[in-house]
């Protein structure tokens, strides 16, 4: 009897920690997501009606009942179109380029015992994290002499080394126990096969994580792009967007429109691999 | 700390001797790891350190009319920028963001990582939410916001719905700074709570059940069985996070020039108007230097923390 009632009190309290729990969480969730809501609703329609219901506050603030699509059409029209498709080239090969460097430099850091390793780890994470933003002035000047402003190269090459996915890659590669490192070596593998065939493959979801890491660090990147030149050829997305903010006569519908697209792009792809991202490799690749 | 010291003098003991017989001579392990760590040595040595070795060559030299050309002043821009009222500001309000806004989002992405770990209804889609802001690079979020900041914007419409008077944000000195904070952490918090969120989702659930029938509460589960066992993340989360908030240069850029009055002007936007408006090159690559030595004492205490916290 007391054993049932006592039972019955914890699933009274369990259910209630559940609802609080569900109440507390939702309402966080919608408060991070009005501010790109507000901007998506006010991307579909014409800019002089971005302010028009917000004093005060009403259902037409966050809903519109005749959207259009007029604002990105526009944006065609405008440099918006070729700074976001800049934007995904140099993205692209960022990420394609930078996993290579960054996972054999992890490797050889997690997997091979060579002597003096860890302070090369130290050295090579440490040197990475002199900031990047911080040393864009003095190598803007060193890209002028090299004549590499102004290039694809140019805006590509700082983003392909990155010390947070080496950090990264390197973490859960020490994860992968050293048994499979001697059971490759029995099979006749060197390392570059242990790499290949071994770490790689084991290592999905932190080369999806470090993938990000590479393609939000290019993607985001303000401070270089606006120093290593941006002419009309190579102006990437969040220049352009600036650039359009900084007019005198901003049209706002399309101002929202072009932050929606440079949002939604790197957007979608996080969308597709969060759930690799979470996952750590530990669980997945020993189990 | 003691894992690898007994991992590796085993490994090292059966790579070389106990296996004499093979086709090849293997290479050594030096020259293995050093092919592997090339590509990634290279870019450090051209792109991080050459133009940090400029900067420092630059600092210690300056643009004489005099003499036409430039000539060795030694440590002198180092001292006319501490005698220098704008950058002292700088220092100052770089020195209380950081020291404000760090704790924030990392306590912040903590807890929301705690919260949607636990089962709540359509917990998943709530956790999304606050990682959407992610996806929008700064320069989108500072355009973003300089919208929400007006007088008659976003903003100050939640205010009046809550009966709060308007207020002023970035046109304030008392609350430009604060609204920065919050718009950098729109976007910051839920990328650093996934990194939490994959290291909680790594503790055993045995650890919970345990302490559940050892008759630990919720806080103190969290306290000692949670927290510790996710320092590995949480360490990394603190050393990025904080390098990352030194370099906060588009929102001011874009939304408050540094101003008002000084209010915002973060070392990285003081760098910049004193290299490409003022024109001071010497003085800025000299500002720079201190930039990157700031991040580089604050990730070696940073590594130090966490070696002693994981030799304990």
């Amino acid at each position: 009897m007391i054993a049932a009632t006592t039972q019955a009190k914890v699933t009274r309290q369990r259910t209630v920690a559940y609802l609080g729990l569900s109440v507390l969480g939702a309402c966080i969730g919608i408060l991070f997501l009005t501010p790109l809501w507000w901007t998506f609703v006010n991307s579909l329609r014409p800019g002089s009606d971005t302010f028009r219901y917000l004093n005060p506050l009403e259902w037409e603030t966050f809903f519109t009942a005749t959207p259009s699509l007029d604002n990105y059409a526009a944006l065609l029209r405008s440099d918006l179109g070729l700074a976001t498709l800049n934007s995904i080239i140099v993205s692209g090969i960022t990420v394609v380029v930078g996993l290579a460097i960054c996972s054999m430099a992890a490797f050889a850091l997690a997997a091979i015992p060579f002597r003096g390793s860890g302070i090369v780890f130290v050295a090579v994470v440490v040197s990475f994290l002199i900031p990047f933003d911080a040393i864009a002035i003095p190598l803007a000047n060193l890209f002028r002499d090299w004549n590499l402003q102004n290039t694809y190269a140019g805006l590509i090459l700082p983003g392909l080394g990155n010390g947070m996915a080496i950090f990264l890659l390197r973490t859960f590669f020490l994860a992968i126990p050293k048994d499979l490192v001697e059971a490759g070596r029995l099979d006749g593998l060197g390392w570059w096969g242990i790499f290949r065939r071994i770490y790689l493959p084991l290592s999905a979801p932190s080369l999806i994580g470090a993938g990000l890491t590479l393609f939000l660090f290019q993607w985001q990147s303000y401070v270089w792009p606006l120093l290593n030149g941006t002419d009309s050829q190579h102006i990437l997305g969040p220049i352009a967007l600036s650039n359009m903010q900084g007019q005198f006569n901003v049209d706002y519908g399309v101002m929202f429109a072009g932050s929606m697209v440079l949002t939604l792009i790197p957007l979608a792809i996080i969308i597709a691999f969060q759930r690799y991202f979470i996952q750590s490799v530990s669980t997945t690749g020993l189990k | 700390m003691s894992q690898t010291t007994d991992r590796r003098p085993a490994a090292e003991g059966r790579a070389a001797p106990t296996r004499p017989a093979r086709r090849r001579r293997p290479a050594p392990l030096i020259a293995v790891a050093a092919a592997f760590l090339a590509p990634a040595f290279i870019s450090l040595l051209v792109l991080r350190i050459a133009p940090a070795a400029v900067a420092l060559w630059d600092s210690l030299y300056r643009h004489s009319f005099l003499q036409g050309g430039t000539v060795f002043v030694g440590i002198e821009n180092y001292t006319d920028l501490f005698d220098n009222v704008d950058f002292k500001n700088a220092l100052l309000v770089t020195l209380v963001f950081s020291l404000v806004v760090n704790p924030l989002q990392i306590s912040a992405a903590f807890l929301l990582a705690v919260l949607y770990t636990r089962k709540a209804a359509g917990a998943k889609i709530w956790r999304s939410l606050v990682v959407l802001p992610i996806a929008v690079p700064p320069a989108v979020s500072a355009v973003v916001w300089s919208v929400i900041y007006r007088p008659d914007g976003l903003g100050n419409s939640f205010l009046s719905l809550l009966g709060l008077p308007a207020q002023p944000f970035l046109t304030s000195p008392q609350q430009s700074l604060a609204s920065i904070m919050v718009l950098l952490s729109w976007i910051g918090v839920g990328y650093w709570m996934l990194f939490l969120i994959a290291g909680i989702n790594d503790v055993p659930t045995e650890l919970y059940e345990a302490a559940s029938i050892d008759g630990a509460s919720a806080w103190r589960k969290l306290w000692s069985v949670t927290l510790p066992l996710v320092r590995r993340p949480l360490a990394f989360v603190l050393v990025a996070d904080t390098v990352s908030n030194f370099l906060i240069f588009a929102p001011v850029q874009i939304l408050t020039k540094g101003g008002p009055s000084g209010s915002t002007n973060l070392l990285m936007y003081d760098i910049y108007t004193r290299a490409y408006t003022l024109g001071d090159l010497s003085k800025a690559q000299a500002e720079v230097i201190i930039l990157v030595l700031l991040t580089l004492v604050i990730v070696a205490v940073q590594f130090r923390l966490l070696r002693s916290s994981d030799a304990a």
